[in-house]
């Protein structure tokens, strides 16, 4: 099976959802060829051919230019299947690849069974396996469903291919998140704190933990009323309904209000003494431990990985 | 001006999912349905571009008759008219027929502006939208958190990973899919809904613009196996904290 | 020599005396009915209402209440004050007029006297009191307001000329009637039976006959010219109250006790809904704000005012009266102003102390309604999300509808669509359904009404949401889906008997369907209860309890049940210490009014207060009858870091610990 797989930059940076094409690519034991807009100077670490064209004259954002270059690559390559991130440069260019080769596309891919493309469908709470009718199969994979068992290595062979001309879409620039407003609706990590953390000094294990994991700090009702955090941290009905990967619960006994706000969490960690506690109903792991104990000693152990 | 908004109806995201007997999609029973959440948006986008610029919007739908009830809340909150594509097998279609049946009836009609959901809720696929364009042959911008139009000319904001957002624009007619966050849709006012029961809601056979075969199939839709089911760890801190980063590498990609 | 005396006497009997005094008494009645002219008009720019159906109840109410003053004597200080003012007041009037009649008419025309012997002096002593407890209530009470200065009174121009003018009529009274006896009584046993008269009469003993006989003509015509100018004032000046507000208790709404208008969803000639101008209210809501005296009474209770919440029933009441008589076209939502009208919580303790009969509730929701049906308007995104919420699921948390009876599974209980002979029907609520805390509850009773061999079965899936948080944030037409589907539903079953542990469902069920013809019997689970305790047919063993008791607004000022949970929890063992707010006092636990949907964003922690109130009887347990008060005392709680020291707990669950089998 011969593969193209479509890694992506952004600013001068080649994102790490290369390696996770790579690695879909070997689950399917496919031959692959990697395309990339983006600049010699910084390139993914990948022993093939990779086929690169030029940012600065392509464009940053350029989805008709983009789809033009790919295609030349398709039309040299003839891929069964074309692999995308389903990232909001994979969503955007994939269905317009899809179209012009007359192929199934198959969209967030999160793990392959015997051969067959599984996607997650409804937030998640279902699979399915989808076949495609069509010879050619365009692939988008969720981030992060696919990882490199080894680190990657190796310098590829590059193949220049000329640029395209202007789209129709026209591109005038990147905005920075703002860094004081917080959004937990975003966010991939959360911990959360509830009234078992006890005083509000302990709010602090709680940020750190969530900086290990690289993620935000929420909290639950109470200890936003009382004033320990404020109050766009808080998830729950009349707080913030957030969908991380991760959600941490510390502390927090797991009111209604509070499931209602995280419930859509892929997966949800609970922290408590109780092991009896609500949140129990929705957490996947319930460890029962003390957390002012239990969560300087998970952040130690994580800021040493 | 001529504006098109098209709506899906989901089953709400609570319900309790239950596999068909053809195990191939979730069964209809003890399902609240609702209005896709990102059509949502794209509903109350293109009501404000309609009010701005006096256009007639009208809003599509594939489905069976039970999703003329989402279709009244799209003309409560003021679209004009409303089309209704009588399809009771929708579910079994995929996003390439689907798009084929809204470019099939948008063909003709020459709009400015076509405002999508980014994806819907339910299947999650994410290529109505874009796949529509194509066929139209229009430009399209995706993830859409900012929408302004002026004198023919489109200034989006698309969102990306990380908090960040691209600026990006073209000229219409073009179509543009709405990701959470564009706005604030707005609650249907007591007139408008009662409005809303006297606008033109027309139904068209699905027939009449299905011209192709689904290009993909769900072979099988199943519950996933939950992870660490329900997981209770108890013991020495140390040894808790190692077995959870072990959980957190297997089952997540957290740690990665 | 009969007791008696000269009517008339110094001043003359003449047409010099009888002809200014009538005239300047017939120009002032036509000032007052003029001026009343004009504000009826005013009234006017409201809609029609009939207030005037069983004109007899209507009218005998008015008069007790306006006569015995219990509404004002409710609040014993200043209230009595009050009363004994206006019965002296009312007193001296009587008084006057039976002066006048018998002088101008029964002696002048006919002969007849009856101011004479016994009578006269027993007249003169009533009066005497009276004059004397009138003054000195008007001193307290002027001393209470420009001395003492409560919290919140606010004095105006109005309050002045009240207080000064008052104070000199009676005063110049005592000084006639001191003068006329220092002339005509001093020194004679008759003179004991007006002993005030006589006090000021010694007083000025000193002034020599023609200086009495002068002092006394000149405070006559005073006298006269400061009544006349306050039967002119009264409709000009806060003593309007005294037609206003008697008027109110007359036009009182006579129940049932605080429920909403039911909007014609059919009509389809409606253009507007709810209340934005002042043409949207009724003329009564227009003459609540002339009968309002401005005692505070309302605002001293609000659960937001006492939270810093901008929300004080007086003074929406007053802008709406501002606004009637001063700017009819003013923007009533703009001039009272959202975050004001968003905070209520609807726990009626402004309408229930009123002593003037306003309705202040009826008025924030239609306002309210306004803002969501006219404008889809929210207090906040989480409330619109609520909304929404419920017209997917049913609910207001967003649960999906069909595991609304999940929570029965365990115990085996059968919905109506499984086995519909049932005895009573048991309408859960939202809360008791899908929130852990209060699914206790629920299991509880359950638990209690299998003890007591009642067959109960329950909705389950097919329950809705009874609409009430909905219907009070101002969304009518949510609430009326939701309360048709379940009127459908069960009527469709034939229930007979419904029985609900929420007070909230219990108020509407009651109530408000029976506008949308619901008509079968709704109990509230503490009498259903109680009933089942006293008959012995579920026995209860005593085990002790000390805790203190939450009356819950619905419960409690809404529908008057403050005697069945008392009686349940002392079968139970309990011994109750009352908190000081208890009773018709009881302090909203926040989440009425819809505003259990709501964030609390402004001022303090309404719940919070509450459960220090709790915390301070030193009680351990706080028993509440209402799953709102329950998910608020338990946030409180722990909000207050107070679960050391206090237990939130339900009625029903207590009763089920102790059922003996």
């Amino acid at each position: 099976m011969k593969i193209i797989l479509v890694a992506e930059q952004r600013d001068g940076k080649v994102l790490g959802s290369a390696y996770e094409l790579m690695a879909f690519a070997q689950a399917l034991g496919g031959e692959s060829a990697m395309f990339l807009v983006g600049d010699e100077s910084v390139l993914p670490k990948f022993s093939g051919k990779l086929y690169l064209a030029d940012v600065k004259s392509a464009g940053e954002f350029n989805p008709d230019g983009h789809k033009k270059l790919l295609l030349e690559v398709i039309a040299r390559e003839q891929p069964d299947m074309v692999v995308f991130s389903h990232s909001s440069y994979g969503w955007d260019l994939a269905p317009r690849i899809a179209f012009s080769m007359n192929a199934a596309q198959v969209s967030e891919v999160v793990e392959v069974v015997d051969g067959a493309l599984v996607v997650p469908v409804c937030n998640g709470k279902l699979r399915r396996q989808v076949a495609a009718k069509s010879a050619k199969t365009v692939v988008t994979l969720q981030a992060g469903a696919f990882s490199l068992a080894d680190e990657p290595t190796g310098s590829p062979t590059v193949e220049k291919i000329e640029a395209a001309d202007e789209g129709r879409v026209s591109f005038a620039g990147y905005e920075q998140a703002e860094t004081g407003g917080v959004d937990l609706t975003k966010a991939q990590v959360i911990v959360s704190a509830g009234r078992g953390i006890g005083k509000p000094e302990n709010v602090a294990m709680i940020e750190n933990l969530a900086k290990a994991l690289k993620g935000e700090y929420g909290a639950s009702r109470p200890v936003v009323d009382s004033e320990w955090v404020e109050h766009n941290r808080q998830v729950g009905t009349t707080g913030q309904t957030v969908s991380p990967k991760l959600y941490v619960a510390c502390g927090i006994s797991g009111a209604i209000q509070h499931l209602a706000g995280m419930k859509k969490s892929e997966f949800v960690v609970a922290i408590n003494t109780d092991k009896d506690a609500p949140i129990g109903e929705v957490a996947d792991v319930l460890v029962v431990a003390d957390l002012k104990q239990f969560v300087p000693m998970l952040t130690e152990k994580l800021q040493a990985l | 001006m001529n504006l098109l908004v098209c709506i899906k109806q989901v089953p709400d995201m609570e319900s309790k999912f239950k596999i068909d007997a053809a195990g191939t999609w979730y069964d209809n029973a003890d399902l609240a349905w609702r209005m896709n959440e990102y059509d949502e948006y794209a509903v109350e986008q293109a009501v404000q571009l309609k009010e701005k610029t006096g256009a007639d919007l009208t809003v599509l739908c594939i489905g069976s008759d039970r999703v003329k009830e989402t279709m009244k809340k799209a003309l409560a909150m003021g679209c004009d008219r409303g089309v209704h594509v009588a399809d009771d097998a929708s579910s079994r279609k995929d996003s390439f027929s689907i798009a084929s049946i809204i470019a099939e009836f948008a063909k003709s009609k020459s709009f400015d502006v076509i405002f999508t959901g980014m994806q819907s809720q339910d299947r999650g696929s994410g290529q109505v939208g874009v796949l529509v364009a194509e066929m139209l042959d229009i430009p399209s911008i995706t993830t859409i958190v900012d929408f302004a139009f002026d004198g023919g000319k489109i200034a989006a904001k698309r969102e990306l990973e990380g908090g960040v957002k691209a600026s990006v624009g073209c000229t219409t007619p073009a179509l543009v899919t709405c990701q959470l966050g564009l706005n604030t849709p707005r609650y249907p006012t007591l007139p408008n809904i009662m409005k809303a029961k006297k606008k033109e809601l027309l139904s068209v056979p699905v027939a009449d613009l299905c011209k192709v075969e689904a290009v993909s199939e769900t072979s099988t839709l199943y519950f996933p196996e939950k992870k660490g089911g329900g997981l209770i760890l108890e013991g020495d801190v140390g040894e808790l904290a190692d077995k959870l980063i072990k959980i957190l590498k297997e089952k997540t990609a957290v740690l990665a | 020599m009969e007791a008696s005396r000269e009517i008339y006497w110094n001043v003359g009997h003449s047409a010099a005396t009888l002809v200014p005094m009538y005239l300047l008494a017939i120009g002032a009645m036509g000032v007052l009915v003029y001026g009343f002219l004009q504000r009826m008009k005013v009234y006017r720019q409201g809609k029609e209402l009939v207030r005037w159906d069983e004109m007899g109840k209507r009218l005998g109410t008015a008069i007790k209440n306006t006569i015995l003053q219990d509404k004002v004597i409710r609040v014993r200080w200043p209230g009595l004050a009050h009363g004994i003012f206006f019965w002296g007041f009312g007193l001296l009037f009587i008084g006057t007029l039976l002066i006048m009649a018998q002088a101008d008419f029964l002696d002048l025309l006919f002969g007849v006297k009856f101011l004479k012997g016994t009578f006269y002096k027993l007249f003169s002593l009533t009066l005497d009191i009276a004059g004397l407890a009138a003054i000195v209530m008007m001193g307290s009470l002027l001393v209470r307001r420009f001395i003492f200065r409560p919290q919140g009174l606010e004095t105006t121009r109005d309050d002045v000329i009240m207080h000064g003018l008052l104070f000199v009529i009676l005063v110049t009274g005592f000084v006639i009637e001191g003068a006329r006896m220092a002339v005509t009584e001093l020194g004679t046993p008759l003179s004991y039976w007006s002993p005030v008269g006589l006090v000021f009469a010694k007083a000025m003993s000193g002034l020599g006959e023609e200086g009495l006989r002068n002092l006394h003509k000149v405070t006559w015509w005073f006298h006269l010219f400061m009544a006349i100018g306050f039967i002119c004032s009264i409709p000009f000046t806060k003593f309007r109250h005294i037609f206003t507000t008697s008027a109110n208790m007359f036009f009182a709404d006579r129940g049932p006790r605080g429920k909403l208008t039911t909007m014609d969803m059919e009509d389809e000639d409606a253009e507007s809904f709810g209340a934005a101008a002042l043409s949207d209210l009724s003329w009564k809501d227009i003459f609540d704000a002339d009968a309002c005296t401005r005692c505070k009474r309302c605002q001293d209770r609000c659960p937001a005012w006492n939270t810093d919440k901008p929300l004080s029933p007086m003074k929406v009441i007053n802008q709406l009266g501002e606004i009637a008589f001063a700017s009819p076209d003013a923007e009533l939502i703009e001039t009272v102003g959202k975050d004001v009208l968003w905070s209520c919580t609807t726990c009626f303790a402004c309408q229930d102390i009123c002593p003037a009969g306003i309705e202040h509730v009826g008025k924030i929701v239609e306002m309210r309604r306004n803002m969501v049906l006219m404008e889809g308007e929210f207090p906040g995104d989480e409330v619109m999300a609520a909304m929404e919420a419920t017209e997917v699921n049913g609910n207001p948390l967003g649960i999906g509808y069909a595991s609304r009876g999940d929570w029965a599974e365990k115990l085996e209980l059968k919905t109506l669509a499984e086995d519909p002979e049932v005895d009573i029907l048991y309408f859960v609520g939202c809360y008791a359904s899908f929130d852990k805390r209060n699914i206790a509850v629920a299991t509880s009773f359950i638990q209690l009404c299998r003890a007591a061999g009642v067959r109960v079965g329950i909705l389950g899936k097919q329950e809705k949401c009874c609409g009430e948080p909905m219907r009070k944030m101002g969304n009518e037409y949510l609430y009326q889906t939701m309360a048709t589907e379940n009127i459908e539903t069960m009527n469709g079953y034939g229930v007979k008997k419904v029985v609900t542990s929420c007070p909230h469902c219990y108020n509407t069920l009651s109530k408000d369907y029976r506008d949308l013809g619901f008509e079968a019997e709704v109990v509230s689970y503490v009498n259903f209860l109680e009933e089942l305790v006293a008959s012995g047919r579920l026995k209860i063993e005593s085990r002790d309890l000390s805790c203190t008791y939450h009356d819950s607004c619905y419960l409690g000022r809404h529908n008057g049940i403050y005697q069945a949970p008392r009686n349940l929890i002392k079968a139970a063992g309990g011994r109750i210490v009352e908190m000081e707010k208890s009773f018709d006092q009881s302090f909203c636990c926040s989440a009425g009014g819809g505003r259990i949907l709501a964030e609390e964003k402004l001022g303090s922690r309404i719940n919070i207060k509450r459960v220090e109130m709790a915390s301070a009887t030193e009680a351990p347990t706080l028993v509440s009858n209402c799953p709102f008060c329950l998910t608020m005392f338990e946030d409180g709680i722990k909000g207050a870091e107070l679960e050391e020291k206090l237990v939130p707990r339900d009625i029903a669950e207590i009763l089920a610990e102790r059922i003996v089998e």
